[in-house]
């Protein structure tokens, strides 16, 4: 990676977006962080800087508000200039367990859907700008397995990253030959707070967030220049697969 | 076509737009377009979006890239340490230093060390008061002072604008560094689809950018000539090498809204190697011959507005009111969220 990209993360404080914070400050990035709840957000911020990112500029956000939204990408144009790649991590389950779609409140469908997958379209969109004006960026949108099929048990989150998935395409579409890239990932299931809401009697091995990070590294790097519109499966990952040399 | 009429001109209320174009036209580059020939005067009634048509190859566009922040707000007043007034609006007129903004605030007899208080976080201490303007040192400065500025997000709206319209359409497509009080909004009428469409054309875009001040004083005892209206501007080496290059391949150089001419028109005689930035208070006029800009894409201005002065150095004064004599009977619309003049 290069050194002091500017990075932003959504839902920064913590499960897979804290340890993706982190994993980007070890390399030396100028992060920008956000989520809803200052206190934890803080503290990954003092961490980040304590090994090793050469700023961060942690913001107390809601990533599917609008103006929220607006407030904390100006924030980072007047701070850092420009924006190298944003990482759209924030989501929310919902009700705990999750209900069958049967038994789900039309609010529930729709603060899920506004959270998952408007947020991340209103945060592309105000972000791309930035980045088609100089020809490079890369976006990451954080998706599931249950994005690709639909499993009884996942009610509206797993609809939200079916949408999710289908934006990354068109998006991809829409910028082709720009410089830009727009792709997803499957971190797969988690040892993460989010995982226990969703399934609260688990009773099978789960990864660390720590050990997905490689393939979003990747994917902010110039190694994946030419990579647009794919899907990966973080735990299938391998630098060498994906690009020889491609982590440093 | 061309028959000299009046030489000045009165905008129907009817012809100002009071809505976004997305909102009444489905399409924010659907508005109409009048494209104006700078030497035979003739213009032909047309869309934006057919922009690409009118362009050629080789040609280039420069956009002022920035954006539109909150600039209204309302504060209480401070005289003494006790509360003078209360709830009183405040408009940011321009940033002159760090934390160091000019203001404007109607019909108020401020004072050296009142208080304005903003929010809870936020307050600023009158340090001058310089008709009409009010000079204020807030409390915060850099991110921290956006961060509370944004908090309490309203754009500058006119009279004419009859809803409360998000901050949102106060910006264009392309707008990434915040610092304007009013819209740059010649480009408002660009969506990215035609951006695209242009690029696969070979019309080249640049950016710059030039952060807008308060254009209306809100008291018509009050106009700002651009003579003593100072802006700041930053033009990237890349955006100069562009229009240097441009013109040495025999393109055509097109400003997209009056600050990118008075950007460029200012450091025209600067060397384009390097980055340049400064404050311009050029007064661009029917005497100025220009030497960077070929083109311009503008809306359409009020009669006494000096954005017209700066219109004549690009074609003879009286064919461009007689445009504007077509441009109200055929309906047109003026201001920000109006209809666009491209003058080629």
């Amino acid at each position: 990676m290069k050194k002091e990209q500017v990075v932003i993360i959504t839902g920064a404080s913590r499960g897979l977006g804290k340890a993706l914070t982190l994993a980007f400050a070890k390399q030396g990035a100028k992060l920008a962080i956000c989520s809803r709840g200052q206190k934890d957000l803080v503290a990954v911020r003092k961490e980040a800087l304590k090994i090793g990112a050469a700023d961060v500029l942690a913001v107390n956000a809601d990533a599917s508000n609008a103006r929220d939204i607006d407030r904390f990408i100006s924030l980072i144009e007047l701070s850092f200039g420009h924006i190298d790649v944003l990482i759209n991590n924030a989501s929310t389950v919902g009700t705990s367990p999750i209900p069958y779609l049967l038994d789900t409140t039309e609010k529930d469908f729709q603060d899920i859907i506004n959270i998952n997958t408007t947020g991340p379209f209103l945060m592309t969109k105000r972000v791309l700008p930035g980045m088609l004006q100089k020809g490079i960026g890369s976006i990451i949108n954080v998706t599931s397995e249950a994005g690709k099929t639909g499993y009884a048990g996942w009610g509206v989150y797993g609809i939200s990253k079916f949408a999710l998935e289908g934006m990354t395409e068109t998006w991809a579409d829409e910028v082709n030959d720009t410089g830009i890239r727009i792709n997803m990932v499957d971190p797969g299931e988690m040892d993460t707070e989010m995982h226990a809401l969703a399934v609260p009697e688990c009773d099978y091995e789960l990864a660390l967030p720590e050990e997905v990070v490689d393939v979003f590294l990747y994917l902010a790097s110039d190694d994946s220049k030419m990579i647009n519109g794919q899907r990966f499966e973080a735990r299938e990952f391998t630098p060498v697969s994906a690009s020889k040399g491609a982590i440093q | 076509m061309n028959t000299l009429r009046a030489t000045s001109f009165v905008v129907p209320e009817s012809l100002n737009a009071s809505s976004p174009p997305e909102i009444r036209l489905g399409r924010r580059d659907y508005v109409k377009m009048m494209m104006l020939d700078r030497v035979t005067g003739n213009f032909i009634n047309t869309r934006f979006d057919k922009l690409p048509d009118f362009l050629q190859e080789g040609d280039l566009l420069v956009l002022n890239n920035s954006r539109t922040i909150p600039a209204v707000f309302h504060v209480n007043v401070l005289r003494n340490g006790l509360v003078w007034k209360k709830n009183k609006e405040v408009r940011l007129a321009r940033c002159i230093a760090k934390n160091v903004w000019q203001v404007l605030i109607p019909d108020l007899q401020l004072r050296k060390e009142d208080v304005l208080l903003f929010s809870e976080g936020l307050r600023a201490r009158v340090n001058a008061v310089e008709e009409p303007f009010t000079v204020v040192e807030f409390s915060l400065c850099g991110t921290q002072l956006f961060n509370e500025l944004y908090t309490m997000v309203e754009p500058v709206r006119y009279e004419y604008i009859h809803e409360p319209w998000e901050l949102d359409y106060y910006q264009t497509v392309y707008a990434t560094v915040p610092g304007s009080v009013e819209m740059p909004s010649a480009g408002r009428a660009f969506s990215w689809e035609l951006l695209q469409t242009l690029r696969k054309r070979g019309i080249k875009t640049a950016y710059l950018q030039l952060h807008t001040g308060l254009s209306y004083l809100l008291d018509d005892r009050w106009h700002q000539h651009p003579s003593s209206n100072k802006e700041r501007y930053e033009i990237p080496a890349t955006t100069l090498a562009a229009t240097k290059q441009t013109k040495e391949n025999g393109g055509r150089v097109i400003a997209v809204g009056t600050t990118v001419v008075r950007a460029l028109e200012s450091v025209a005689a600067l060397p384009d190697s390097k980055n340049h930035s400064g404050w311009t208070d050029l007064y661009i006029n029917d005497n100025t011959a220009l030497r960077t800009v070929d083109g311009l894409i503008t809306g359409f201005h009020e009669p006494e507005a000096s954005h017209l002065d700066m219109l004549s150095a690009f074609i003879d004064r009286e064919q461009l009111i007689t445009a504007y004599h077509q441009a109200i009977d055929s309906g047109y619309l003026w201001h920000e969220f109006g209809d666009i003049n491209l003058i080629l």
